[in-house]
């Protein structure tokens, strides 16, 4: 797949391949930074869904200025914001659980819904998936931001342009993200 | 352990990893709701436009009631003090009484 795709172009059922394959280019680390910043398997799917569907009803509003993948993440990283918002919306308005609070995402259904291998051995990865979810929600907004995007294999500048902060604010995050998450998981390092 | 061997370690340890069934799955519910054509978006995706319906709303709220006009006040007081003028009570009560 091109780096920067220009399926909006092609005959419906071009299209429709391609954009099947953009989705199972770029699904893991879509869903897997939703995951990662929101706690919560649910939410998780809905904001791959709808960054797909977003990315797919505005192709011919991309100019090319960053890479797709960098588009892609921008697009999920303000749906990841609002869902926030809504949350805090929902918390203030005394119709969520209280839990809406960025600082500290709930840990939801983050398990793989159909765990392979034996029971000790997925006990132990449940367990792994639950140490690395609380860490990262230790960390404060931005930093988690810098930290799930570095883990999706995105260089500092692609992180920058994704969240649109200065590459040195991000490497500054990435700084200080590293150190506590080196703190909180230095037994599995 | 180098720096760059930890970073890899660190980075793995955060990837999400999950059976291909459930790609699949995701793969084939994304482009079914992106073939309908889906009508309203999650409710969540329109909390920017909810928190500005608040804010219009909030803002058209009416104040607190106005301070009475100190003029308008006054001009009614004035205006008792003539009707006790025209009325004749008071000069119907002896002086002694007064």
């Amino acid at each position: 797949m091109a780096e920067n795709p220009d399926i909006a172009g092609m005959p419906y059922g071009d299209a429709e391949d391609g954009f099947s394959r953009l989705i199972e280019e770029h699904q893991r680390q879509v869903y897997s930074m939703a995951l990662r910043l929101t706690g919560n398997a649910a939410a998780a799917d809905d904001i791959t869904q709808e960054t797909f569907i977003s990315a797919w009803k505005h192709l011919k509003g991309f100019r090319g200025e960053s890479s797709f993948k960098t588009w892609l993440f921008r697009i999920a990283a303000n749906k990841v914001r609002s869902y926030w918002r809504w949350k805090k919306l929902r918390s203030w308005a005394g119709l969520g659980r209280g839990d809406g609070e960025e600082d500290s995402p709930a840990l939801e259904d983050t398990l793989p819904d159909r765990p392979e291998g034996r029971p000790e051995q997925t006990a132990l990865a449940a367990d792994l998936e639950r140490r690395v979810q609380e860490a990262i929600n230790t960390l404060p907004p931005r930093q988690r931001e810098v930290a799930v995007l570095r883990a999706q294999e995105l260089g500092m500048a692609e992180i920058a342009a994704a969240l649109g902060m200065a590459e040195g604010t991000v490497k500054a995050h990435w700084f200080e993200a590293r150190k506590k998450l080196e703190a909180s998981l230095g037994e599995y390092l | 352990m180098k720096d760059d061997e930890k970073d890899g370690k660190l980075l793995s340890l955060m990837e999400v990893r999950r059976p291909e069934a459930f790609w699949q799955r995701q793969r084939n519910a994304i482009i079914g709701a992106a073939a309908e054509k889906r009508g309203p978006s999650r409710a969540w995706l329109l909390a920017p436009a909810a928190v500005a319906a608040l804010v219009f709303f909030l803002a058209r709220l009416p104040g607190p009631a106005p301070e009475p006009d100190a003029q308008i006040v006054s001009t009614a007081f004035l205006e008792h003090l003539d009707l006790l003028d025209d009325m004749d009570v008071l000069e119907a009560v002896p002086e002694n009484e007064l």
